[in-house]
């Protein structure tokens, strides 16, 4: 897989289909979208629960494979690759920010950062972590373990998780669901302002439109299909 | 079409994600901390023990053997050509050994004689009870037993006698330096100078000893050349011999078989543990759902996943398994103190590499196989899981991949516990039961689940919850009857084992038993000897037979015999044909046995020499009817033609003998008779042994009683033994109870405070706790009972054709120890849920 050229788009899907269980009880999920995203472009995707925002996404992460389509994610063809391969090409290409955080609770921020570094077997993961939290303004947080962080200082990591191995790629979903407005509104800034740092592609799932009006482009889902797409 | 992984983290990359992830104290694996400590740490101490005996018996070999090399025969001292043959090599100390009768006044006891020449011994030293060396034995001087000392009340420098010849106590002893060597004694020893028993009239012809002449190797001979050299310059001399390397063959087949019996309970005691560990490994794995799927997120791919919580987990098992090792070879000596003197050398705490490894590597195994499933689960756990939560479930199908370590991890316990077993087809039918054990064990648990399911559901609350806890998803009743019920089995089998043995030992043996076997009676005084016994016991059974002891030469076809010094191995079970034996003749079939084939010899018979062999060595050896046995007595040749086969009665604890003789063939040769006494109701008359002594003074008695006293005496210790190896069983099921219950703490967790909130006392709540525990330790003693028991009396009925005699209360009271011991560690381990608050429990649901 290689990083795609600047004229090439990072996402490219074509009629995605997600359908979960089988003969009776299967429930089709995403019925057929089609969404192009340029590279370096923010995009908010929004929509009512049950429209399918964190299906798209999971698909879009590689997380989950699509029942049918294509889909092209930072050059490599997602719809051809099992799990192993989509996980190798999540490394150091696509970064993901969850709700809920998800720091792996037994490691310290500094471990929690360097973690996906070491795994795409990148070189001083170590220093490139410490770098990347002062960069979110936690240089004084590295030894800390997620339970000794707060709410916000916790997704600061997770965002710094994201980030440091500067992929192309940068999925959030609801990165402020879980926080209070105020917390809310500074952990989207410290996103935005090192997403622009690094100029990487940004796809965030968000309930709230003043958020979502805060990216190039606004698209909005309803069961399963794209119902609104907008360019600011 | 799909593109596969080809990377995959290093190892060294994986570890230090591992390490990370691992809590300093391994919180979360401490259930496979504590089955691998007990497991490993029993087999540790069971190898420890084994090692350090055999390297104890190795050393010492020339102590334990009073020379280099040793030759026995009986009934003569050693030819002057064979004499001559050894002094080649070096120094020679003959001795003398049998059985005899001492008595002081009016006491009288049986002794083993042990008659030494002056060099002896030749290695080592005799130390008396005082401790000092014991010196030099002055001509009429003897040492002996303590045991002797108190039965004729006699102490250093008091006078008592020996057949006709009046002897002085040089002192008592206290270590025999080649005691080991001597093997298996019926009374206990007198130490006397090499004339003595000559002069005391007890080595007339037909008497019944042994005599043994020891050498030590002035060169660098190798004594198992030499031994072969004996063997062929004097192939019918009927000598026994032994080498320094093999002193005590004897006590290193019992160290030998133990250590190995034990090794199979402790194994059986790890693969409990080893649910234990499944358990463990799943519950934690379970508890890092959200940790892996976060690193599937981040990159890792199912082998990294793989990777990682391998290396967790196996560190955590290899710091249980060095702490066990550690309190393995800590608890060696009170593992010592338990066999007592059984043991044929002491043990103290001692490190043995190779045991040690062997116990780890048991470990490392055990824990493969029941690692392997749940790690290989959580490899296919979804990263979607974070998402959406829990799209499928944990590792569905995952079950195939696990095909593989799972039958190597077996195959390597298989081929672990059989190398070098000294019996390796009773070791591996121990472990096919013990395999099949364990699958009965997990059928009935779900068996008992699924009837859990299916009863109709009480009336009342706390024993619906009850019940319903034994069967809800999540349930660990199958592993919990499997782990429990194997351990709590293995009190009952043994438990009634043991308790039928010392019942025949205690009630059926003596009832068939004699109560005296009296050797060396000079067949012409038979009758005077009758007379002695009728006239203070005159309801006394007496039955008598001619004793003498020879060697099998050739058998077989009488035109072409099989040579029995040519054969390089004997036919399988025809250990009748090997070396000196006790041999007789009788006018009529012995009582007990049956003609099998063939017709006994008329009476009076004096045609060709004719002899009745039993049915089983006859088989064995290929004989026939019309086939002739030539055998050598006191260095006579005699050729006797086979007229019959007979079935031999070995229960009837009366004189057997493979090879019975026409009288006509064996009654010229100087022998002497034994008789079997008993008394009415086995009341031995007293003063009896006193008049025998001094009626009979050539004569020996062995007494029955205190034999199976020191029987009993033996079972109790090995039972004991047996015990502390499966109580490790017993607790290593407690471990998964404790960690079932800690596994299903949330769930309990929420029932309790559901129950609560819908108004349940804590009262109530306790007797849910005590009717569930209840519940499974009535299954677990309904298993425990029908399945112990049931494989007793198999072992007791048809392995030993015993008479089935539990003692039902103390198996009942064995029990009910085992379970009372989990009953309180479950309530133990049960009280935090019984604590939880409901309004702040529920906030944390």
């Amino acid at each position: 897989m290689t990083t795609p050229p600047l004229n090439q788009p990072a996402i490219s899907a074509r009629n995605l289909r997600l359908t979960l269980g089988s003969g009776t009880a299967a429930v089709e999920i995403l019925k057929g979208i089609d969404l192009t995203v340029p590279a370096g472009q923010t995009l908010a995707l929004l929509g009512p629960s049950g429209s399918g925002k964190s299906s798209l996404m999971a698909v879009l992460t590689g997380l989950e494979r699509a029942t049918s389509g294509d889909l092209s994610v930072a050059g490599a063809n997602f719809a051809a690759m099992d799990e192993d391969a989509l996980a190798l090409a999540r490394r150091g290409r696509i970064g993901i920010v969850l709700q809920a955080f998800h720091l792996l609770p037994t490691m310290t921020a500094q471990e929690n950062v360097a973690t996906p570094m070491e795994l795409a077997g990148m070189d001083n993961a170590w220093e490139r972590a410490a770098e990347e939290l002062a960069a979110v303004g936690l240089a004084h947080r590295l030894t800390h373990y997620p339970a000794q962080l707060s709410g916000g200082e916790q997704q600061r990591v997770a965002i710094a998780r994201a980030l440091a191995p500067r992929p192309p790629l940068i999925f959030a979903d609801e990165p402020t669901g879980n926080l209070d407005t105020t917390t809310g509104h500074a952990i989207m800034d410290v996103l935005l302002a090192r997403r622009a740092d690094t100029g990487a592609t940004l796809v965030m799932i968000t309930h709230d439109r003043d958020l979502a009006n805060l990216c190039d482009r606004v698209v909005t889902l309803g069961d399963g299909l794209i119902v609104s797409d907008t360019t600011r | 079409m799909s593109e596969r992984s080809a990377t995959t983290l290093g190892w060294r990359a994986a570890w230090g994600i591992a390490r990370r992830d691992l809590h300093r104290q391994f919180r979360g694996l401490r259930l496979l901390l504590v089955c691998l400590f007990l497991g490993v740490g029993a087999l540790a101490a069971i190898g420890s023990l084994t090692s350090a005996i055999r390297s104890e018996l190795d050393g010492q070999g020339q102590v334990i053997l009073g020379g280099d090399f040793e030759v026995e025969v009986y009934q003569r001292p050693l030819t002057e050509e064979e004499t001559a043959f050894l002094e080649r090599y070096g120094e020679l100390s003959p001795g003398l050994r049998m059985q005899a009768m001492a008595s002081a006044g009016e006491a009288a006891s049986p002794v083993e004689l042990k008659a030494v020449a002056p060099n002896w011994p030749l290695y080592g030293t005799l130390t008396l009870a005082d401790g000092s060396a014991a010196g030099d034995l002055p001509p009429d001087g003897a040492w002996i037993a303590q045991g002797v000392a108190e039965r004729l009340g006699v102490s250093a420098g008091d006078r008592f006698t020996i057949g006709t010849l009046p002897l002085t106590v040089a002192g008592i002893i206290g270590e025999e330096p080649d005691r080991l060597s001597e093997g298996f004694t019926l009374g206990q020893t007198v130490i006397v100078g090499l004339d003595v028993p000559a002069a005391a009239g007890l080595t007339l012809p037909g008497a019944m000893y042994e005599t043994k002449t020891r050498v030590r190797f002035t060169g660098a001979d190798d004594p198992t050349a030499v031994e072969e050299e004996l063997e062929e310059r004097f192939p019918e001399s009927g000598l026994d011999t032994r080498t320094r390397d093999r002193a005590s063959p004897g006590a290193e087949r019992f160290v030998s078989r133990m250590g190995e019996f034990l090794t199979l309970v402790g194994l059986a005691a790890l693969v409990i543990a080893g649910i234990g560990i499944g358990l463990g490994v799943g519950s934690y794995l379970e508890a890092r759902r959200a940790g892996i799927a976060t690193l599937k997120i981040l990159g890792a791919t199912s082998g990294d996943i793989a990777r990682i919580y391998t290396l967790q987990i196996g560190a955590a098992a290899l710091a249980g398994s060095l702490a066990g090792l550690a309190a393995g070879v800590l608890v060696t000596p009170l593992l010592a103190g338990a066999l007592g003197e059984l043991l044929p050398v002491s043990a103290g705490v001692t490190v043995a590499p190779l045991a040690l490894l062997r116990a780890l590597a048991f470990g490392l195994l055990v824990t493969l196989v029941f690692a392997a499933p749940p790690v290989l689960r959580a490899r296919a756990f979804p990263a979607m899981a974070l998402m959406r939560e829990r799209v499928a479930p944990l590792g569905a199908g995952s079950w195939r991949a696990a095909l593989v370590p799972v039958g190597l991890g077996l195959a390597g316990i298989a081929l672990l516990a059989l190398a070098g077993s000294p019996t390796p087809g009773l070791s591996a039918g121990f472990l096919g039961g013990a395999m099949a054990l364990l699958g009965l064990l997990a059928l009935l648990g779900f068996g008992i689940r699924k009837a859990a399911r299916n009863v109709p559901r009480p009336a009342h609350p706390i024993w619906r919850a009850a019940l319903a806890n034994l069967h809800r998803p999540g349930a660990a009743t199958g592993a919990l009857v499997t782990a429990l019920g194997f351990g709590l089995s293995a009190f009952v089998l043994l438990a009634a084992v043991q308790t039928s043995l010392d019942g025949n030992i205690r009630r059926s043996v003596p009832a068939i038993a004699p109560d005296y076997f009296v050797l060396d009676i000079p067949k012409t005084r038979l009758e005077e000897f009758s007379g002695v016994i009728a006239a203070v016991a005159p309801d006394a059974a007496i039955e008598s037979t001619p004793t003498l002891r020879g060697q099998v030469i050739a058998y077989g076809d009488p035109d072409n015999p099989t040579v029995v010094a040519e054969l390089e191995e004997l036919p399988e079970g025809a250990w009748g044909l090997r070396g000196e034996r006790g041999m007789t003749y009788a006018a009529q079939v012995p009582p007990g046995n049956v003609l099998a084939q063939g017709e006994w010899w008329p009476p009076m018979y004096r045609g060709e020499p004719l002899v009745s062999v039993d049915e089983e060595l006859a088989t064995a050896a290929g004989l026939k009817l019309g086939d002739i046995i030539t055998i050598s007595v006191l260095g006579v040749q005699k050729t006797a033609t086979i007229a019959s086969f007979r079935r031999l009665d070995w229960e009837s604890m009366g004189f057997n003998y493979v090879f019975v003789f026409s009288p006509n063939t064996l009654i010229d040769a100087p022998h002497n008779v034994a008789a079997t006494v008993s008394f009415q109701d086995g009341q031995v008359p007293p003063g009896l042994l006193r008049q025998l002594a001094v009626t009979f003074p050539s004569s020996s008695v062995i007494e029955v009683g205190p034999i199976l006293s020191e029987a009993r005496a033996i079972l109790d210790q090995v039972s004991l033994a047996i015990l502390a190896a499966a109580s490790v069983a017993v607790l290593a099921g407690v471990a998964v109870l404790l960690g079932a219950i800690a596994a299903a703490r949330a769930a309990r967790i929420y029932d309790t405070v559901i129950l609560r909130v819908l108004g349940a006392s804590r009262g109530q709540l306790l007797g849910l706790q005590f009717a569930e525990f209840g519940l499974l330790a009535a299954v677990l003693a309904g298993v425990a009972l029908v399945l112990g028991s049931g494989l007793a009396w198999l072992v007791i009925t048809q392995l030993f054709e015993f008479d089935w005699l539990p003692d039902w209360p103390r198996i009942l009271a064995v029990l009910g120890a085992g379970l009372a011991l989990v009953l309180v560690f479950a309530f133990l381990a049960s009280l935090p849920v019984l604590r939880a608050r409901p309004a702040a429990a529920l906030r944390s649901l």
